[in-house]
């Protein structure tokens, strides 16, 4: 009787241990599968009505980001080392960290909402300020991304249509009107910034200061693409399809 | 006694299937060497001062010895793929394979200047994909390849960087183009590729 009970709890495990196996293929091995390649991509579900205006709208962001903001960029990251512009991006990034606690509460991710509520303090008091990315390089926390975009995503809220907006780049509405009220909510911050101009001359200076850590990536992306448009398109719909996979993501660092 | 031989029946052939999977080649261990190869060769400094020609050749050759072109290109054209001749399938991989050479030589300071990780594998029947990281200093960039094996060797037919798709992101820029102007608007683009390396005064 012992041996059978022996045999059955070992073939449990068995079982259970593929079972696990075929739950992770699933749900992280479909690049595997050829069907990954003629699934409809989200862009097509997503639909692009305003696609002439999009391509003048992507042209503008082009010629913009050639003639004004990569060369502020590259002089800015001249004359600041990257360790001092990697600062401001902390500190900034820091000051969003509430926004996000509040949206990864609404989308019930209880876990992640801890997470980010950790590294807030942890970064804050350890970090001075925010300065410092004490609680991702320290104790393992890594940012967490949520926005209301998601959240609304969640809610079941659809992504009206795809758009290019000035300076932003692509998004679709919903996820235009998330990133402009999460924008709005970060005003109270701001409160040394008295009228519109200044607070859009912090959004510029925040994109300047994040640009210039990643200089000569979109020239990179541009050059080797035969329709530019398209690429971006796609690449923003993978790119935001990769980083809401919080559950399972494909591109962990748990090598 | 019967359920008891039943169980060590079902648990023997669970084990063999175990056995019979671990006798394929593994597929890091196959890139692994392939990645230093590549690596030593944009090291190499007579690489640097080659002409922008040679030194695609050059890459090409090498990243064709564990990425099949040919898998990929079908990818990336779609329907049409069924449509080209032979002659075209292999024009239009020669093509991309040099589009995709010119990755490495305008990004050669960046990849160099990179330790990389290798990380986690899937297997999946005659696919595997190699999680690998790119890392220096201030950043680090997931890389996935995507593989399939081809008698016993492992063969890349997709790279994923910061969980995008290269292949899927040329299909989508593919679609808009029609079936007989695909290689022609590949040579136009290599064309652009080569003149703009050369403008940046990559050759001697």
């Amino acid at each position: 009787m012992k041996t059978y009970l022996r045999v059955v709890l070992l073939l449990c495990l068995a079982l259970c241990g593929n079972t696990a196996q075929a739950t992770e293929s699933s749900g992280e091995t479909s690049v595997l599968d050829d069907s990954f390649y003629e699934d409809t991509p989200e862009h097509e579900t997503v639909p692009d009505p305003f696609e002439h205006f999009n391509r003048i709208m992507f042209e503008v962001n082009d010629v913009t980001y050639t003639w004004v903001m990569e060369p502020v960029a590259s002089v800015y990251s001249r004359t600041l080392p990257e360790d001092v512009r990697q600062v401001a991006d902390n500190f900034c990034y820091n000051l969003q960290e509430p926004v996000r606690f509040i949206n990864a509460l609404l989308q019930l991710r209880f876990s992640d909402a801890g997470t980010v509520l950790t590294r807030f303090a942890v970064n804050t008091i350890g970090g001075v300020g925010g300065l410092g990315d004490v609680a991702g390089t320290e104790f393992g926390f890594k940012r967490v991304e949520a926005g209301l975009g998601e959240t609304l995503e969640y809610w079941g809220v659809g992504d009206g249509f795809y758009l290019v907006m000035p300076v932003l780049g692509a998004t679709t509405l919903r996820e235009f009107a998330g990133t402009t009220v999460d924008g709005l909510s970060m005003t109270p911050y701001y409160f040394f910034a008295d009228s519109w101009r200044e607070g859009a001359a912090i959004y510029m200076g925040r994109r300047v200061n994040n640009l210039s850590l990643r200089l000569g990536e979109y020239e990179g992306l541009k050059q080797l693409t035969i329709d530019p448009y398209a690429a971006l398109r796609d690449g923003y719909f993978q790119s935001r399809a990769q980083s809401r996979k919080h559950s399972a993501p494909r591109t962990d660092d748990k090598l | 006694m019967k359920t008891v031989l039943h169980s060590l029946l079902i648990l023997a052939v669970l084990s063999f299937a175990g056995t019979g999977r671990a006798a394929a080649p593994n597929p890091t261990e196959q890139i692994k060497p392939f990645v230093s190869k590549v690596v030593d060769q944009l090291k190499d400094p007579s690489f640097k001062k080659d002409t922008v020609d040679n030194r695609i050749d050059k890459i090409v050759t090498l990243v064709s010895e564990r990425f099949d072109f040919e898998e990929m290109s079908k990818r990336v054209v779609g329907k049409p793929w069924q449509r080209l001749t032979p002659a075209q399938r292999q024009e239009f991989a020669t093509l991309f394979a040099k589009l995709l050479g010119h990755v490495y030589i305008d990004k050669v300071d960046t990849y160099v200047a990179m330790k990389i990780e290798f990380g986690k594998e899937q297997l999946k029947g005659d696919r595997a994909e190699v999680k690998t990281m790119f890392v220096d200093a201030t950043k680090s960039i997931p890389v996935s390849y995507v593989m399939i094996l081809k008698g016993d060797k492992w063969m890349a037919y997709d790279v994923f960087v910061e969980g995008i798709s290269l292949v899927r992101n040329y299909m989508e820029q593919f679609k808009g183009i029609q079936q007989d102007k695909l290689i022609s608007t590949l040579e136009i683009k290599l064309q652009e590729l080569k003149a703009e390396s050369e403008r940046k005064g990559a050759t001697p």
